[in-house]
């Protein structure tokens, strides 16, 4: 006789789609990404070691990975606050804000790069002000900072608010009653229970500035050692016709890029443990 | 702690969930908040704990005016529903939150508040679990722990909103006499909250029944029963049979035969009813409809010939046996000398010159 092992499952035919799942990963991501290692395996050692420790290179890799973080923090703060807003409080055109928040993704980045750089512009709208403190943002790093925080800004907001929106105001009562002030209700309660969402917001953001381009070249000002981003670097290298170092520069951030997101998604999953259902 | 609550309301938009409520709570007292679902039980908890500001009236604790008083400045131990345990805390840190929050100079010392958590765990029951996350746990352990928890500050006054509501029968049946008893070891003033009019009468010393944000009746659980002063809390409390028309037409225990209005309603409780197999005083024929035997207490439904009225009635085992046992169909007669009136909320058989408890015999001493 034969005995039915099988746990029923929702969906049927796993074999299908995990198959699918597989083909659809490797025509979207897996096959390109080897296509570049490949490209970039066509160098001897020698000349990937020269190309990718060049000064130049190490510099904007420096300037990439330290704007790209600050700007998704910058993000997680004040993503993290307006998403409380939007939950928490009842205002008039609450609906109108909540569509404003994803209009970075609709906006081409480049029209983003220029409207910001225009503003911050020396003699622009907020420019000029600054300038006066002695504060220089467009043509800085500080420029790149504004552009990767206005295209990143949708992630932590989107993936916060729906935690705080389940989040039940047992929890923040319970908390109350056993006499814990504003502070410690949110720093021990509240906190814990956003920080999975966080962290995921985060990681997105940081993603999403690493890889950015469009808006960036037009603010940084591109001065190579100071404001020239990696992803700018690789078009550089493009354009003079040298694909293998293009495609060595990309593979190094790739890389960098994989094991930071990892360790995010591994820190992500480790706090989100502790909040399975109880 | 002795509370005291002085015309006491609460409107959520237009929904008045408390209207004027006046209670008074002795200090070490056990309380059951007792009605249907959306009569404002749990609103008057959650106004008494300080989750909810009233929109009049005041909250004494000890006679001293606490309406304007914080969460934090009441100092109630409040325990929650769905328990509310911070699920990315372990056991031990659910319990030691309270002390750990507490500002610097009235924060106890860490080897305090270990020896403090051990205690409450011991108290609890649950020795040994500490280091356990809430998922871990059963739904009555947690409820044991959300209650370790809510101690842990030693509070003066314990609200418990429908502690056993989520557990099975058994879990809290259990919990119903371990909370009774930690109670008595404790003498906090309490109150929990409840639609389990048997949880009520089993736990409390004082049952507050509720309905449509009012008071219907506050007394000890035998006072309660016995004597229900309005219509809502004799159908609400225990099993009852209703009449009304007709059948109270023909209800002239004391000679008056006055005409009843629609409005009139009858009650009367199964055990109230007496059955004999002749004719007695005021007696009306019924028929039986089905006969229930399982416990000490034999259920019969019956049918009145001359109404066609369906009530019950209960027997004690011994009782139907000296009857002879019955079966579907058989003809009986049936008293309803204890039958309550009354018109809308008021008692209609105080209009009659004698109270009926004075003047009616227990069915039972009638029929042997």
């Amino acid at each position: 006789m034969k005995i039915n092992n099988k746990k029923h499952r929702v969906l049927p035919g796993f074999g299908l789609s995990m198959g699918y799942t597989i083909i659809y990963l490797s025509l979207i991501v897996l096959i390109p990404v080897t296509i570049l290692f490949l490209k970039a395996s066509t160098m001897s050692l020698a000349d990937f070691w020269e190309t990718i420790t060049n000064e130049r290179v190490i510099a904007s890799f420096k300037v990439t990975f330290l704007t790209s973080f600050i700007a998704a923090l910058v993000n997680a703060v004040f993503g993290a606050l307006i998403a409380w807003v939007l939950v928490r409080y009842d205002f008039f055109g609450k609906k109108v804000v909540d569509a404003l928040v994803d209009l970075p993704f609709a906006l081409p980045t480049a029209v983003a790069g220029i409207a910001l750089t225009s503003i911050y512009a020396p003699n622009g709208w907020f420019g000029q002000y600054f300038e006066l403190l002695g504060v220089k943002i467009a043509f800085t790093q500080w420029g790149i900072i504004v552009a990767l925080t206005f295209i990143g800004f949708p992630f932590v907001v989107r993936s916060v608010q729906p935690v705080l929106q389940d989040m039940d105001f047992q929890y923040e009562e319970a908390a109350r009653t056993l006499g814990a002030n504003s502070i410690q209700t949110f720093l021990k309660i509240i906190f814990p229970a956003i920080l999975p969402a966080l962290l995921t917001g985060f990681a997105l953001a940081f993603a999403r500035a690493l890889g950015e381009y469009g808006s960036v070249v037009f603010i940084s000002g591109n001065m190579p050692m100071k404001t020239e981003i990696v992803p700018l670097l690789i078009i550089t290298k493009l354009e003079q016709f040298d694909y293998a170092g293009a495609a060595a520069i990309a593979s190094v951030m790739l890389l960098c890029s994989f094991f930071l997101l990892f360790a995010i998604n591994y820190w992500q999953w480790r706090s989100a443990k502790k909040h399975q259902a109880g | 702690m002795s509370i005291v609550l002085k015309g006491l309301s609460k409107t959520f938009g237009q929904f008045p969930a408390v209207k004027k409520v006046e209670l008074e709570i002795p200090t070490g007292d056990f309380v059951a908040l007792l009605g249907p679902s959306g009569s404002g039980k749990t609103t008057l908890l959650r106004l008494i704990a300080g989750l909810e500001g009233p929109n009049s009236g005041e909250i004494l604790f000890n006679g001293e005016d606490f309406t304007a008083k914080s969460v934090k400045e009441r100092k109630v131990g409040f325990v929650f529903q769905h328990y509310a345990l911070f699920k990315h805390m372990t056991i031990f840190d659910n319990i030691a939150f309270g002390l750990k929050v507490r500002p610097r100079k009235h924060r106890p010392s860490k080897e305090a508040i270990n020896s403090k958590v051990e205690e409450l765990l011991k108290l609890v029951q649950l020795e040994g679990l500490g280091e356990r996350y809430p998922s871990q746990l059963s739904g009555g352990q947690r409820q044991r722990v959300a209650l370790a928890r809510a101690l842990a500050v030693e509070p003066e006054v314990l609200l418990l909103d429908e502690p056993f509501g989520a557990l099975d029968a058994k879990v809290r049946q259990e919990l119903r006499g371990w909370l009774r008893e930690l109670h008595q070891k404790l003498n906090i003033t309490t109150v929990f909250v409840t639609h389990d009019q048997e949880e009520a009468m089993e736990m409390a010393d004082t049952v507050v029944v509720m309905n449509n944000g009012r008071i219907e009746q506050t007394g000890s659980p035998e006072n309660v029963y016995e004597n229900p002063v309005t219509p809502f809390v004799y159908s609400f409390l225990g099993r009852v049979n209703e009449f009304r028309g007709n059948s109270l037409e023909n209800y002239t225990p004391y000679g008056v035969d006055k005409p009843f209005s629609d409005k009139e309603v009858g009650y009367i409780r199964p055990h109230e009813i007496g059955l004999s197999r002749t004719f007695v005083n005021n007696s009306y024929p019924a028929e039986v409809s089905h006969v229930n035997k399982v416990g000490a207490a034999v259920r019969i439904e019956l049918r009145r010939l001359d109404t066609d009225d369906l009530f019950e009635a209960e027997l004690s085992a011994e009782k139907y046996n000296i009857m002879g046992g019955l079966k579907r169909g058989d003809q009986l007669f049936a008293e309803f000398q204890n039958l309550v009136i009354f018109n809308g909320n008021t008692l209609r058989n105080s209009e009659f010159e004698l109270p009926p408890s004075n003047l009616v015999l227990r069915p039972e001493e009638v029929r042997s």
